[in-house]
């Protein structure tokens, strides 16, 4: 793996970078469903 | 009445006590003994360390967050458990100097959640007291390492040419994430100060691979394929300008010189100008004795100092990685029923990362990281336990780290706009081949790495939310571990 220029400005690209966080915040959610929680 | 003794206010501490209080605290005595009269938020220490958060901002005072919880706060030290029934109690040092003080604490339930004892001593030359090295692992060793790296700075803006070192002080260390965490933060300070390029930037670990983070490293799907840990990260220092060595274990520091033998055999020496190397993790040196006055120690802690829970101890690295229920479920002592210990605290059975063993007969092994949010898991689970048991007489809960879910946040860079984290997302924390018959022993599905601002957004976003949750404020208990 390399980051290239394109990797570069997605990874800075607000828009994008605004879906991401709503995407990584439903996976840790799903995540903490999917864990055992005890 | 039930007298409940957490000792220790750190992620497993404090987020035990705010249970045990939000449960029991009316009806019940529960005490949090702390050497500090504040919560510290770890994980923002990385930002301390380069002079970006303020110290204060990453603390909360505990006194009055317990009074509300009703939670009785004693500030000190435990120094002695006498766990045999009839007269069950702690001893804690309180006060300095000629103010010191002992005094006696009744238990009927004890929760160990004294984190660790950093151990400068266990590496020559190693650390801020006497040492040459800094430290990001307490608070003011955080702001200590702050303005020496403020005065190293100056020293670049008069054009001087630099050399630092972060990463692992000894050959057992864990916690390589703030490590990382925080070479990648100075890297993105520079950038911002236009210095970067008067700065030669070495991570320097007891890990056996780039990206292991004491976890056996993590696979996870990237862009359509499987991507290890090891070549996120690699991708990531060499987009950085940062150099790493791994698997190396820091013999001793000189003034301006680390000595180390690698995973081969062979020693050498890094020169540096700033360091900042995690040392060994121990259990606090607590005593624990019998009625008689004998020394209980070998049965309840480890070697190291860490506290047995209900794991299976003694079994070799081969066996372990493939016997996932060897990981303790409800952290309590086998031999002292009313004993439990969470996070540092609890002894793990042993590795997750390939221990290595060099040709000198050097032990390299990156210890379990146990910290924040599996710490948290395990402080409330712990405390929902003695609440089972107080009610009902027996525990209805139970997870180990073999069915834990744990995200980590690696900040590379605190800005809102130009900042990034890694966001590495693990389930479970310890690989259990046998749910997970893939390579990993993971979850494939929810095991998850990619670096972006969205990460460097979550991670403030955490810093909000946990210092909001730690506060005991309303609706605490939905924000998770």
């Amino acid at each position: 793996m390399k980051i290239t220029p394109r990797d570069r400005f997605w990874m800075n690209f607000k828009l994008y970078q605004l879906w991401r966080f709503i995407v990584l915040n439903l996976k840790i959610l799903k995540a903490i469903d999917h864990s055992k929680r005890s | 009445m039930t007298k409940i003794l957490i000792a220790g206010a750190g992620f497993a501490g404090h987020t035990a006590a705010l249970y045990l209080g939000h449960y029991l605290g009316k009806e019940h005595e529960i005490t949090v003994v702390n050497r500090f009269p504040y919560f510290g938020f770890v994980p923002s220490w990385v930002w301390v360390g380069v002079g970006h958060m303020k110290p204060e901002k990453t603390t909360i005072p505990l006194e009055p967050v317990y009074r509300r919880k009703h939670v009785r706060f004693v500030l000190g030290a435990v120094t002695e458990v006498h766990p045999d029934a009839g007269e069950q109690y702690v001893l804690v040092e309180q006060g300095e100097g000629e103010k010191k003080e002992t005094r006696r604490l009744d238990y009927d339930y004890l929760v160990i959640a004294t984190g660790p004892k950093l151990n400068f001593e266990a590496t020559p030359g190693l650390g801020p007291h006497g040492g040459y090295t800094h430290s990001i692992c307490s608070l003011p060793h955080a702001v200590q390492t702050r303005d020496a790296y403020l005065e190293l700075v100056k020293r670049m803006e008069k054009g001087e040419q630099i050399k630092i070192v972060v990463g692992t002080g000894h050959p057992g260390a864990t916690c390589q994430g703030a490590a990382v965490e925080y070479i990648s933060n100075i890297h993105k300070d520079l950038v911002k100060r236009g210095l970067r390029q008067r700065a030669d930037l070495l991570y320097l670990s007891n890990e056996p691979a780039l990206g292991d983070f004491g976890i056996g490293g993590v696979q996870a799907r990237y862009k359509g394929q499987l991507l290890s840990s090891e070549e996120f990260m690699a991708a990531l220092f060499e987009d950085f300008g940062i150099r790493w060595q791994v698997r190396t274990a820091v013999k001793k520091v000189e003034p301006g010189k680390i000595v180390w033998e690698n995973a081969e055999g062979e020693n050498g020496e890094t020169p540096f100008d700033f360091a900042m190397l995690i040392p060994q993790f121990k259990g606090q040196p607590i005593r624990y004795v019998g009625k008689n006055g004998n020394d209980l120690a070998s049965k309840l802690t480890n070697a190291a100092g860490f506290v047995l829970v209900d794991g299976i101890y003694g079994l070799s690295y081969d066996v372990l990685r493939r016997n996932p229920d060897a990981w303790p479920s409800v952290y309590q002592n086998p031999d002292y029923p009313n004993i439990f210990a969470a996070g540092i605290a609890f002894a793990p059975p042993g590795p997750i990362s390939q221990p290595l063993v060099t040709p000198n007969g050097t032990n390299i092994t990156a210890a379990p990281p146990r910290t924040g949010m599996v710490s948290g898991i395990m402080g409330r689970l712990v405390a929902l336990n003695i609440v089972d048991l107080v009610k009902k007489g027996r525990m209805t809960h139970s997870e180990r780290m073999s069915e834990m879910f744990a995200a980590c946040i690696a900040s590379m860079g605190d800005s809102l706009w130009d900042g990034q984290a890694a966001v590495i997302v693990v389930q479970p924390v310890v690989p259990d081949r046998r749910r997970y018959p893939n390579e990993a022993g993971r979850d494939l599905f929810s095991t998850h790495m990619e670096v972006g601002t969205s990460g460097a957004w979550m991670k403030l976003l955490i810093h909000y939310t946990f210092m909001y949750k730690f506060h005991g404020w309303p609706l605490w208990r939905i924000i998770p571990e």
